[in-house]
This record gives C-alpha cells, sequence and structure tokens, in this order.
C-alpha cells in the first residue's frame, strides 16, 4: 500500500495505490495525516486502489469529518466498481462525493 | 257483538260500572223477587177476605130481603084469617104489603074458586107497584085461572110455606112481565082447611141488581143459582132461567166448573180457584138462607192483582231506569276519575316514542292517581337520566369494541403471517395457528431467522382478553429485543424474566418456551418457563424433555436453565398451548394430551407430519370433540419441521492466524485463493474478503485480552450450494452478532467511526452465525453460490 500526498491547483490530493485493509490502515492514516492540517479541498485518487476494508472506510470519514468542519470538500476520484460496493453497502456513497 | 266486548275491556269505567250494576241488579232482584212473592200472597189474602165479607154482606141482605117477606107474609096471614068474611079487606092487606114494602115486587091474597061466592069464581086481590102508585086490582080471571099456577098449588101441596122457583110473572092489565120468586103459604079458615095462598114476589131482576150491588173489583161480577143449578143471577141475561151452570159443561166438559156447581147445588161455602171462560178467576161462593138458592162473586185474577201489578211494573221499571242511570253515571264518574289516569298512559305513550321530556300532567291530587302521577314523575327524570348513562355508557362500549377490532388486528398483526414452506426455504418450514377465545388473547407465537438461526417461541398469558393481550404483546416485543442480541434461550428467558417481572405491578404471568435452532446442523437450543413441553413428531412421537422452570413474571433472579436436542432431518417440532390439550366439549371433557398424541401418532403414520397438516389434522380433531361448545381459551399451535439435507462438501481449506492484524494480508490472500478456486467475479470476492476481514479483525481485537496472545483459525468450505468460514477463537465469550446495527443514513457528521464491521458482515454473506461450543467462539459465515 502507497500512498502519496500532493498539491495540485489548489487542493490536496492523496494517490492510493494497492490494498487498504486492517493491516495497512495504521500507515496509511498516519501518511495522510497531511490532508487534516491543510486547509483545502481534498481529493482522494482512488484510480489504483484495489481493496478497502472497514479501517480504511473509518480513516476515510476521519478525513471528511475534519474536512468539513474547515467548510472544505472531499472528493474521492476514479474508484472501481467492487471498492465502489463496499462504499454503497455502508451508505458511504451517500456522504461522499465521487468524481 | 265482539266490538261490544272489545270496547267493554278496554273500559276499566265500563266494566266496573257494569259489575256494579250488576250486582246491584241481582240484589234489587231477590228482594223485589221476595216482596213481591209475600205481597201477593198479602193481595191474595186481603182479596179473599173482601170478598167473603162483600159474600157474607149480600147473604145477609138477601135474607134479611126474604126474612122481610115472610115476615109480612106472617103478619098478613094473621090478619086475613082474622077476618076471611070480608072479601074487600083483603086488597087493603093487599095493598097495605106493598105499601110497607116499597122493595117487594107485587103481593097477592088469592083464594079457592067461588070462597067469595059473590065474587064468582075468581078472587085475588093483586098489588102491584106501577110507577111510583100503588095498583091493586082483582087478579083472577078466565085468562089467568091463578089457582093452577106453581106458586098457587105449592104451598097446598107442600102444606107448609115455601119460595118457588122463579117464574115469569105476567101482569095482564099492563102486560108485564117480570121473572120473580115468591113465598107462598096457605090462608086457612077457623077449621083448618086450606082456603087461599098469600104470594109476595121479588124481582129477580131487583134482587140481582141488589146482590151485583156491591163489587170487590170493577169486573167481578156475582152468580146466584137455584136447587137444580139453573142461573138466578148472571151477567148475561140470556142465561138466566133459561141455562144451568151445568150447561156449558155439557159441551165443554169442565171438571172445575162442574164441582163448583155441584158445591154450590150442595149449599157448601168456600172458595176456588179455577178458569172461567179463559180467565184465571178467583170464585167464592155461599147458600142463601133458605131459598136452597147459592150465590158466588167471580173475582178475575187480573182484577185482583191489578193494582199489584201496576205497582209491580211501575217497581221494575223504576228500578230499570234507575239501574241504567246508575251505569250511566257510574261509568262517568269513573271516566272522570279516571281522566287522569287516560292523560297519563298518553304522556307514557309520548315518552314511550322517545320524546322522553314530554311535559307531565300535574293533577295536584294525594290520592292515588296524585301519587301515581308522582311516580310517573319521578319515573321519567330517572329514565331520561338512565337513557342519557345509557347513551354514554353505549358509546363508550362502541368506543371500546372499536378499540378492541384495532387491538385485536394490532395482535394479529403483531403475530408472523408469512411462514416458509419448503419451496422458499430448504433448512425449515413452519406454520402456526392462533384463535383467540376473545377479540384478544393471551397466546403468543413468534420466530425470525437471524444468522441462520431459527428464533422461535411459544406462549400462553395468564388470563384473558385485554390485560393478557397487553402482557403478551410486552412478551412479545422483549422477546424480539432481547434475542436481538442473545442467542442462547436461557440467557434470553432470563432476561426477558427480569424486565417483565420489574414491571409487572399485577401478579400476571406468562408460560413460554424459547428455542434457537441452528440451521445448518439441526442442533437446538431450548429453555421452558412452565410451559407444555413440545412433541417431536419424527421418528416417532415424543415429548421434548423439559426441566421445571418457573412461567416468566414474578420471580426476576430465576435463572432458566439451558437444554439442548438434536433434531433431525424430516421431524417436527409440534408446540402448543395448553388451549389445545384443554378443550372442553359440551360436558367438560377436556381434550388431553393422550388425544394431542394419538392425533400426532396418526398423523406421522398417514405421512401427514408437516407442519400445516399436522395443524390442519389438529384442528379438525378439536373441533370435531368440543362440537358445538364455546371456545374456552385462547388455541395456539406451531410447528416447526427442520428439513435440511446434508450436503456432500467440495471444498475445504483452514488458514491458523495469530491475534495480530498484520496477519490481515495473509487472510486475504487465503480469501482470495478460496474465491477463485469457487470462481467468484471480482465483487463477489470483494464482498467475501472484507466480510471476513471484519470478522476476523474482531476476533483479534476483542476475543483476547490486551497483550494475550491467542489463534484464530478460519475454516473455508463448500458444497454445492454455499461458500462458509468458520472462524473459531479460544478467548472469551464473544457474539459479534449482537451488535447494534449502524445507521446507514445518517450524514457524515453523524457518522460514527466505528460498527461497521458487523454491518458489512451481515451485508455482503447470506448468513452470519455465532455459537459459543465448548468454550470456544464459532462464528459461521455463509454465502450461497449463485448457479
Amino acid at each position: 500500500m502507497t500512498t502519496t500526498i500532493k498539491e495540485q491547483d489548489g487542493k490536496m490530493v492523496a494517490i492510493l495505490e494497492g490494498t487498504l485493509d486492517t493491516a495497512a490502515a495504521a500507515e496509511t492514516e498516519k501518511a495522510m495525516s497531511p490532508l487534516n492540517n491543510a486547509d483545502k479541498d481534498v481529493i482522494l485518487d482512488c484510480t489504483d486502489l484495489a481493496y478497502i476494508s472497514s479501517a480504511g472506510l473509518r480513516i476515510f470519514l476521519g478525513i471528511l469529518q475534519s474536512a468539513r468542519i474547515k467548510g472544505r470538500l472531499v472528493y474521492i476520484k476514479g474508484i472501481n466498481d467492487s471498492v465502489r460496493s463496499v462504499f454503497t453497502i455502508t451508505g458511504f456513497s451517500n456522504i461522499f462525493e465521487f468524481i | 257483538m265482539k266490538k261490544i266486548f272489545a270496547y267493554i275491556r278496554s273500559k276499566l269505567s265500563v266494566r266496573v260500572s257494569i259489575g256494579v250494576v250488576f250486582f246491584a241488579a241481582i240484589i234489587f232482584t231477590v228482594a223485589l223477587g221476595f216482596l213481591f212473592y209475600e205481597s201477593r200472597d198479602a193481595v191474595r189474602e186481603e182479596a179473599v177476605s173482601k170478598a167473603t165479607r162483600i159474600l157474607d154482606n149480600t147473604s145477609l141482605q138477601v135474607e134479611g130481603i126474604m126474612n122481610r117477606v115472610e115476615v109480612a107474609s106472617n103478619l098478613n096471614k094473621w090478619l086475613i084469617e082474622r077476618h076471611l068474611d070480608d072479601a074487600e079487606s083483603m086488597f087493603v092487606y093487599s095493598r097495605s104489603i106493598l105499601h110497607n114494602n116499597p122493595d117487594f115486587y107485587n103481593a097477592s091474597i088469592a083464594f079457592e074458586p067461588y070462597y067469595f061466592k059473590e065474587k064468582g069464581r075468581y078472587f085475588s086481590a093483586y098489588t102491584k107497584h106501577i110507577g111510583d102508585s100503588i095498583r091493586t086490582i082483582q087478579g083472577g080471571s078466565d085468562n089467568y085461572q091463578y089457582f093452577y099456577a106453581d106458586w098457587y098449588l105449592m104451598p097446598f101441596l107442600l102444606d107448609k110455606p115455601s119460595w118457588t122457583e122463579p117464574y115469569m110473572d105476567l101482569d095482564v092489565a099492563t102486560n108485564t112481565r117480570e121473572m120473580v120468586t115468591s113465598y107462598c103459604q096457605t090462608i086457612n079458615d077457623q077449621q083448618g082447611r086450606k082456603v087461599g095462598v098469600i104470594n109476595i114476589s121479588l124481582s129477580i131482576t131487583w134482587l140481582s141488581q141488589t146482590i151485583s150491588a156491591t163489587k170487590p173489583y170493577p169486573n167481578s161480577y156475582s152468580i146466584m143459582i137455584g136447587r137444580g143449578g139453573t142461573y138466578f143471577v148472571h151477567p148475561d141475561p140470556e142465561k138466566i132461567t133459561r141455562q144451568s151452570i151445568f150447561t156449558q159443561t155439557l159441551e165443554h166438559p169442565d171438571p172445575e166448573l162442574t164441582d163448583l156447581g155441584h158445591a154450590m147445588t150442595r149449599g157448601e161455602e168456600g172458595m176456588k180457584s179455577m178458569k172461567l171462560n179463559g180467565e184465571n178467576c178467583y170464585v167464592f161462593y155461599k147458600p142463601l138462607g133458605k131459598t136452597g138458592c147459592s150465590m158466588a162473586i167471580v173475582c178475575p185474577e187480573s182484577d185482583i192483582f191489578r193494582g199489584f201489578n201496576r205497582l209491580q211494573n211501575s217497581v221494575r221499571i223504576i228500578v230499570l231506569v234507575g239501574l241504567l242511570l246508575m251505569l250511566y253515571f257510574f261509568i262517568r264518574i269513573i271516566t272522570n276519575e279516571l281522566h287522569p289516569l287516560r292523560q297519563l298512559a298518553d304522556e307514557a305513550e309520548t315518552i314511550a316514542s322517545g320524546q322522553f321530556n314530554a311535559q307531565l300532567p300535574d293533577f295536584k291530587r294525594v290520592d292515588e292517581i296524585g301519587q301515581l302521577s308522582h311516580s310517573f314523575g319521578n319515573m321519567q327524570q330517572s329514565l331520561v337520566k338512565y337513557i342519557e348513562e345509557l347513551k354514554n355508557t353505549t358509546a363508550q362500549k362502541a368506543s371500546i369494541e372499536s378499540d378492541l377490532r384495532i387491538a385485536s388486528a394490532i395482535q394479529k398483526g403483531m403475530l408472523p403471517d408469512k411462514f416458509p414452506t419448503k419451496t422458499d426455504r430448504d433448512d425449515v418450514q413452519i406454520y402456526a395457528s392462533l384463535t383467540p377465545a376473545k377479540d384478544v388473547g393471551g397466546d403468543l407465537f413468534d420466530f425470525y431467522f437471524r444468522d441462520e438461526k431459527l428464533f422461535f417461541c411459544i406462549g400462553d398469558v395468564s388470563g384473558k382478553g385485554v390485560p393478557a393481550s397487553l402482557f403478551m404483546a410486552v412478551t412479545r416485543s422483549t422477546f424480539r429485543t432481547v434475542s436481538a442480541h442473545e442467542s442462547m434461550p436461557d440467557r434470553i428467558i432470563t432476561i426477558m424474566n427480569k424486565t417483565i417481572a420489574d414491571m409487572n405491578k399485577n401478579n400476571m404471568f406468562v408460560t413460554l418456551f424459547v428455542g434457537v435452532l441452528d440451521l445448518p446442523t439441526g442442533r437446538l437450543h431450548y429453555s421452558n418457563a412452565g410451559h407444555d413441553a413440545p412433541l417431536l413428531v419424527g421418528v416417532g412421537v415424543g415429548e421434548l424433555p423439559c426441566d421445571p422452570n418457573i412461567p416468566v413474571g414474578f420471580m426476576p433472579d430465576w435463572k432458566y436453565t439451558l437444554q439442548e436436542a438434536q433434531i433431525f432431518t424430516g421431524t417436527t417440532i409440534f408446540l402448543f398451548t395448553d388451549g389445545l390439550t384443554e378443550a372442553m366439549d359440551a360436558d367438560k371433557n377436556q381434550f388431553q394430551m393422550e388425544r394431542v398424541n394419538e392425533v400426532a401418532a396418526k398423523a406421522l403414520s398417514q405421512q401427514q407430519q408437516e407442519p400445516q397438516q399436522l395443524i390442519n389434522k389438529m384442528t379438525e380433531a378439536v373441533h370435531k370433540f368440543v362440537g358445538d361448545a364455546e371456545q374456552s381459551d385462547d388455541l395456539t399451535m406451531m410447528g416447526i419441521q427442520y428439513i435440511r439435507q446434508q450436503d456432500n462438501i467440495k471444498m475445504q481449506k483452514r488458514l491458523v492466524l495469530s491475534n495480530d492484524i498484520q496477519e490481515v494480508p495473509q487472510l486475504n490472500d487465503f480469501v482470495d485463493e478460496v474465491c477463485q478456486t469457487m470462481g467468484f467475479d471480482e465483487m463477489t470476492t470483494m464482498q467475501i474478503k472484507v466480510a471476513v476481514e471484519e470478522a476476523v479483525v474482531n476476533v483479534m481485537k476483542y476475543a483476547y485480552p490486551a497483550g494475550q496472545k491467542g489463534d484464530v483459525t478460519i475454516e473455508a468450505a463448500s458444497n454445492d450450494v454455499r461458500l462458509k468460514f468458520t472462524i473459531i477463537d479460544s478467548g472469551k465469550p464473544f457474539d459479534p452478532t449482537v451488535q447494534s446495527e449502524v445507521d446507514t443514513t445518517l450524514s457524515a457528521d453523524e457518522r460514527k467511526i466505528g460498527g461497521l464491521g458487523i454491518h458489512i458482515m451481515r451485508q455482503n454473506m447470506d448468513s452470519i452465525n455465532y455459537e459459543r461450543i465448548d468454550n470456544l467462539n464459532v462464528l459461521t459465515l455463509r454465502k450461497k453460490i449463485l448457479p
């Protein structure tokens, strides 16, 4: 699991690649902490995210709730169908913006 | 006639009046009848005495006249016999007789032929009244040779003075005829030779008038007959001397008249009541002195009783009119008196027609009718009050009934109404029926599926009706609430008991059987709180052994025991309430357990042990037994047949991990491999992977105390229909299936971090099942294999 953070067009972009399972969750959460500190909209690029478990969803929810406190938006980009199904069954598809 | 009777029946006044008048009429009739009877006797007595008196008087009078005739005759005989030498003096004597006795008809002193030579052959000094004067002539002549007449010959022949039978006297000078009777006696000379006859006559007409002068009654009359019965006095002049009293009996035999004639001619005295000329008469008769005549006074009864009859008729009319007047006034008076009653009756009709506030007449009377009116007023007030109350009560009752209907519907709605059959499920089929004795009942049954387990219960609340139904509702919802996060029946019942007992102020209770059937294995866990032991209908018919636990609701600290049994494929668990065993026929005989067993055994022998078949057979048997008797208790039956066929295992894999989340990638590889073997697509693989990871991570995180090492075993197995993951650990008892559900509809701000794992497991797998077996937590996740 690799996580790359960069700033692009005034937005924070996190590129997530690999498998975000419970084992990888702690490391990924740590890697994504800059997103919480920056006062900018966030794009989570999931184009190459192959798997996500509830641990990963919790990180996403943390980012979203933190962004919303600052009045910022969180977008999820390029998500594949199987990962998206996890969002769907948990109701997360209702609270995130997909691009 | 019918109308009249109907009218009399409808009128109290008429009835009472007729009764009183009828009674009075009877009294009058009896009293007057007696009075009339007695009076009639008195009148008869009076008539007899009156007639007798008159008869006596008349008789005396006639005798008096006759005596005078005889005295006059005797006096003159003495004078004449002293002066037989002087023919002229005879005229003087003759004349003096009539002169002294104006009521005598005539008198003659007649002598033998040539007694007075100078007078020739005939000499009779004959004196007679002519008008007011007295005329005396010489009566004998060739035309009237008196010495051949009866009156002249009779005293000669009889040699004593005597009265002649009446005969017709002819006065030649004036050619006057008159019926007379004469007293004749001979004149004797000094030698005792009979030389002549003194004749003094009385006019029969005059005598008759004298006799008839005094009439006791206007229509009464007198008769006089001679020795042979010849009429001398009779109202019909034609009959006088021409007929006798016996004449008419010759033509028309009349014993009464004949008797009378005989009695009179014999000279008897008396009274006879008889019919004369078609009329009832009293005849009073008496002989008339020496004349040999007998006289009678005939008094028609109608005459005697005329006054009496008139009186009687008058009294009758007066009484009749009086009674009619009495009837009229009675009816008037009673009608007047009863008028208020009629008014009351009308008002009662008005009230009866629904106008309860009709104004009642105020009679201001203190008698019974006043009291009635008063009572009526009170009754009306009460009626208004009670009707009002009745209205309210009825409205309340209707409201309650409506509530009851709704409650009944709600209660039915609480009970499962969709029963899975073998076409719906491959592991179990269920059927149940609940028939409450009233609108709502205290029986309950429930079942639902959770995590490849069938949770079911059957219960019977003490009592019936609304209280029982409320308690039933509480019990059923408590069952659902508690069993949502407890999987063991003993725990479920124990918690339910505590909850219910704490709020049970009315000391109600419920017998309850709770079972949890593990569908994959057929293992049944159950706990029985005082309920009838269910039957197992499979290989044979037998009761499920049950521990003696107390019913739910009154001892909050009771620990209910857990029991286990293996249910084999094809076996039906038959649960029921005591409404079945205690169903009563009309003679209060109970259906009893023996019959339940018989019916079940028969159903089994006919291969009819499927839940619906079994319950239908049982229902039919109960109806047949109970007949027309009223259902006495709620009747509930539930049948659960385990029909799972054990499938052939196609694939089996196993992985053991330590309780470290860093082992998760290894787990995901294992699941990937399994899914690949199964040939699942990417999406399904993802779903299974996430679910299994969540399950295992749960165990890793919570099963063991922090820092304690432990293993988690993951077994994957499949058959033709399912893929099964079994996650086993030896940690503390932990049932992830009873975690509360996460709400996926909340907004981003409201969503909690956590609780997602169990949700994902449920969503991604077809079933999730936890069991604690031999100090191991056993969690089973199943996924159906789509064809």
